[in-house]
């Protein structure tokens, strides 16, 4: 309302002010009297008082229209109003466009879903151990080997404890902690003497002091404090006990020792890394192992943790500054240099994945990142589709924009349907993921207290957040470009594509779901690919129907008559008694001297206890020398071509017949022939150096390798031969396929995740394009008709639908392509054995889309172009 | 509240209106009132005045010409109604009814110059 008014003006914010809060139909006379006798008062009383005695009576009026507002001679519509007819308008045109609604509530229900379920777990992971209540002054203390290179372990040796609480103030509390592996525990008290497998650990009483695993049973003082004491959680406890009370009875650890249950703990909550649930008194360590628990600086052994408390106003780099003192002080000069100490902080426990953290931050981020991708892919369906609709209702547009819609408004009105679509989503997808959850927990090996975590109060607050952002991101371009036709090129049907934002948007949109797309498929090929040739490739050894038992006796009498009774069941071709397979988790890699040379070696070899039939059960090939002769202690020895090379040794033959002797228990023995490399862990790992050496005392396996006809039955005799032998024990065992497939239980899986990744987000993707390709074909009816009556074939209206989205795909694989061989040379550097990513993965990646693509279009498109021409020209 | 109360405000502004008229609007009634009292007296409590008077019934009103001080915009000029004059002279009434029975000499004297 610009009007050429002489004279001075009264500020413009006043009116401003006064034109938002005056009811409407009082405005012109408000606005018109205060201007007037401002006007007056200039030129009466000059300008500033003018202008100051206007401030004034503006604030004057915003009181009595604040406090006395009198009421408009007209219907006063409530915000709700408006809010409701938009509501109103949009179930109408949802209802009305069932296709278009039924497209999108899926594809975003979808995309959300996942969303949702990956909150859920990253939050999960973000969460673990984040209950202490000390946890900013929680670490423990970590090993650094320095050797060719360097490598970290969380263990620590066995005397660290004592020393760094007796030799530094720095530490209000520290606990040594040695959890095992699976234990036999029995309760000697039940009438069958009840046996479980159980992860136990040793551990110091401060450990409880350190963390927060509160005991509902027992005292916390001096806990753990008397050897053979032991404390349970409240789950075994029942299942050890069923409802009798838990304390004072008895466990039997590994059918020798027996312990007092002192104390019940409450049940681990889901999200720790500390799964033991049964903890005994570090003062029986020595009974497990004499040597564990000895004064030992140089073992270091998988589950040794010393978890320490810091003082308040201790730093960790203060700490970090003594370790190398503590290193001078325990271990002469040469080892002081190999080991070195350094502490970790509990938030870095369940993420360093070197130190056996459960998994990186990386690939978390990752997860979330995928978790983004879907739901962009979604949000940009609902965009594309809703531009595509725009044509349809501009007349709509046209018509409340006459009737004196503004622009904000019609913005408005749109917005309120895209909330409606996506809060119809939002419910599908809390569904879908409330349904997919026992698949996740069963797909990601979650903790079964997982299902829990859809009622979690942070994903309550996520949710609506999602709504909002989802909403925003998907609906504010349609609504921007629907707000802004102009009502006379509406109303007469002028407007065309260029007005909706014109192709190119869409068409950007459609290359970026398709480049993400591609990108999730070259992933899945790649790591399927890969985990196929881990598990295919040849090992350098059979392992094919080759079954592995273990041996808790280890008696030369109990193995030698083991080994006869073997010989005697049927479809058994061999039988060997070893430590572990020949890939496996290493059970010990030691510093060893060779021949007369008079330093130790400069690197540890791996040594895997076994008899004489290892190689044969195993199709190990001997490339020099000859096979180790039947020995129950230690005599030959095998070792394989990178020792041989490590060495420095020209040729395998150099290797026979030299001396050999190991760190472990100083045992020596003579080189008596060179195997074949084989991998001796899986493929993420080099070959290591490796000797094979007989020594009874060092079996925990046998394998057997059994005729693949008569499995079944063999392994039921083999079992009952077992549990004869070892009646005190648990009987299990594993095929050595499954043994090896648990290497790649993280890499599959990323792979099930990526799968079902890539699935949906082509689903997704092929939504958008079928509503795209429907919508297009309905567009273009009066083109074909001309077209086909100008005598075009039906190849050719085939190919004009077919050009436009080949194009896109093609530019959205140059897009992926290169993103995705970088993101998979990354992936693939984790293994030292590896395929090559080939043209023919990028083939396939860009074939299936191409097919997918193809068969959604396919049936918009064939229709179209074999609708008969009069009909769609009859009409105009 | 009756409908016919009035404020001692309202009374003055309505007094105003039945002076001015035919061109009684907010602002030539509150310079009036200024002039008279020698108060600063705020357009938008005259406007708000008129405006309960009129939902009383007192005044009416209708919309007038634009001028160029107000920016183009009308004003709102006010007369007052039947029921205002019945209002103004019973009021009135009442204070010449009690002015006419104060003894002579109960006032204390104030010196006019």
């Amino acid at each position: 309302m610009s009007l050429n008014t002489p004279g001075p003006q009264p500020p413009r914010w006043l009116d401003r002010l006064i034109t938002k809060y005056c009811p409407p139909h009082l405005l012109e006379e408000v606005l018109g009297d205060l201007h007037e006798r401002y006007s007056m008062r200039v030129q009466r009383d000059g300008e500033p008082k003018a202008r100051r005695q206007y401030s004034w009576e503006v604030l004057r009026y915003l009181r009595t229209v604040v406090f006395q507002r009198q009421p408009s001679p007209f219907t006063q519509p409530a915000l709700t109003d408006m809010l409701r007819n938009n509501f109103k308008i949009a179930r109408r045109s949802l209802y009305r466009n069932k296709t278009y609604s039924l497209i999108n509530v899926t594809g975003l229900g979808l995309g959300l879903a996942c969303a949702i379920l990956i909150f859920a777990i990253v939050k999960h992971h973000l969460s673990f151990d984040t209950f202490h209540t000390k946890k900013d002054r929680i670490y423990r203390i970590t090993t650094e080997f320095h050797q060719d290179g360097v490598t970290v372990e969380a263990n620590v040796p066995q005397p660290m404890g004592k020393a760094f609480s007796n030799d530094y103030t720095f530490a209000e509390k520290v606990a040594m902690v040695f959890s095992d592996d699976e234990t036999l525990v029995s309760i000697p008290s039940s009438e069958d003497n009840r046996r479980f497998e159980e992860h136990v650990a040793y551990a110091e009483g401060a450990f409880f002091d350190i963390m927060d695993f509160p005991l509902v049973e027992g005292s916390k003082d001096s806990l753990l404090a008397q050897p053979n004491t032991a404390i349970i959680t409240q789950r075994v406890a029942r299942k050890f006990f069923g409802e009798e009370n838990p304390i004072n009875q008895v466990v039997r650890v590994s059918n020798k020792w027996d312990y007092k249950v002192v104390g019940v703990l409450k049940d681990m909550p889901v999200n720790t890394d500390r799964t033991d649930e049964i903890y005994l008194s570090y003062r029986n360590l020595k009974d497990y192992s004499n040597w564990l628990a000895g004064d030992s600086w140089t073992g270091l052994a998988g589950g040794m943790n010393c978890f320490i408390l810091l003082k308040p106003n201790i730093t960790a780099s203060d700490v970090d500054k003594v370790f190398p003192a503590l290193s001078e002080k325990y271990y002469d000069e040469r080892d002081a240099k190999m080991f070195q100490f350094k502490l970790q902080h509990l938030s870095d426990f369940h993420f360093n994945t070197e130190m056996g953290g459960y998994i990186s931050k990386g690939n978390l981020w990752a997860l979330a990142l995928i978790g983004l991708f879907l739901i962009v892919t979604a949000c940009v369906n609902f965009t594309n589709l809703a531009t595509a609709q725009a044509l349809k209702r501009s007349k709509e547009i046209g018509v409340r924009k006459v009737l004196g819609s503004q622009r904000s408004q019609v913005f408005w009105q749109f917005m309120t349907e895209t909330i409606t679509i996506t809060a119809m989503a939002l419910v599908t997808g809390y569904a879908i993921a409330q349904l997919a959850i026992p698949y996740v927990i069963s797909l990601l090996k979650l903790p079964p207290g997982f299902d829990n975590i859809l009622q979690d109060t942070e994903l309550l607050i996520f949710l609506p957040v999602l709504l909002l952002v989802v909403t925003f991101f998907a609906g504010f371009y349609p609504a921007l470009v629907l707000a802004g036709f102009q009502p006379v090129l509406a109303l007469k049907g002028k407007l065309s594509q260029k007005h909706t934002g014109g192709f190119t948007m869409r068409r950007g949109l459609v290359v970026g779901q398709f480049a993400i797309s591609q990108l999730l498929i070259i992933g899945t090929i790649v790591i399927a690919s890969q985990m196929r040739y881990a598990r295919q490739a040849d090992m350098g050894f059979t392992k094919d129907a080759i079954v592995m038992f273990p041996v808790p006796e280890r008696e030369t009498a109990v193995i030698n008559s083991l080994r006869n009774e073997l010989s005697r069941i049927a479809g058994i071709e061999a039988v060997t008694f070893c430590s572990r397979a020949p890939a496996s988790v290493n059970w010990a890699s030691v510093s060893f001297g060779f021949d007369s040379r008079p330093e130790k070696e400069t690197f540890d070899i791996v040594v895997k206890a076994a008899d004489d039939q290892y190689v044969p059960t195993f199709n190990l090939q001997v490339i020099a020398g000859r096979n180790i002769d039947h020995s129950d202690t230690v005599r030959d020895f095998l070792i394989n071509e990178t020792a041989v090379t490590k060495l420095g040794l020209k040729t395998p033959d150099d290797a026979l017949g030299k001396k050999i002797e190991i760190g472990l228990n100083n045992r020596k023995g003579i080189v008596v022939g060179v195997v074949k490399d084989f991998h001796n862990q899986s493929f993420h790992e080099a070959i290591e150096p490796l000797c094979i050496v007989s020594s009874n005392e060092w079996y925990s396996d046998f394998a057997v390798k059994l005729n693949a006809a008569r499995l079944p039955s063999s392994i039921e005799a083999i079992g009952d031969l077992w549990k004869r032998t070892f009646p005190e024990q648990v009987y299990e065992y594993e095929f050595l396929d499954d043994q090896i497939g648990r290497f790649y239980e993280m890499d599959s899986m990323i792979l099930r995740l990526i799968q079902v990744s890539a699935a949906i987000a082509i689903f997704i993707c092929c939504l958008g394009l079928y509503g795209l390709v429907s919508f297009m074909a309905a567009q273009k009816t009066k083109e074909v008709g001309v077209r086909k009556v100008l005598g075009a074939s039906a190849q050719s209206i085939l190919w004009l639908f077919g050009r436009e989205f080949t194009r896109l795909i093609i530019v959205a694989f140059m897009l992926a392509a290169p993103l995705a061989w970088w993101l998979m040379n990354n992936w693939l550097a984790n293994f030292q054995y590896r395929i090559e990513i080939g043209t023919e993965i990028f083939a396939t990646a860009i074939v299936t889309t191409f097919a997918v693509a193809m068969i959604t279009v396919g049936y918009q498109t064939i229709k179209a172009a074999l609708a008969n021409p009069v009909d769609s020209l009859r009409n105009e | 509240m009756r409908r016919s109360d009035l404020g001692e405000f309202e009374e003055v502004v309505l007094l105003a209106v039945a002076v001015l008229t035919p061109q009684a609007y907010s602002v030539v009634i509150a310079e009036e009132l200024e002039q008279q009292t020698g108060k600063t007296i705020t357009t938008g409590a005259v406007h708000a005045a008129l405006q309960r008077l009129e939902q009383k019934g007192l005044v009416s009103s209708q919309m007038g010409d634009a001028t160029a001080e107000r920016g183009g915009r009308r004003k709102r000029i006010f007369t007052v109604t039947i029921a205002g004059s019945r209002v103004l002279r019973e009021a009135r009434d009442v204070r010449n009814n009690l002015w006419d029975r104060i003894a002579p000499h109960s006032l204390p004297n104030v010196n006019i110059a």
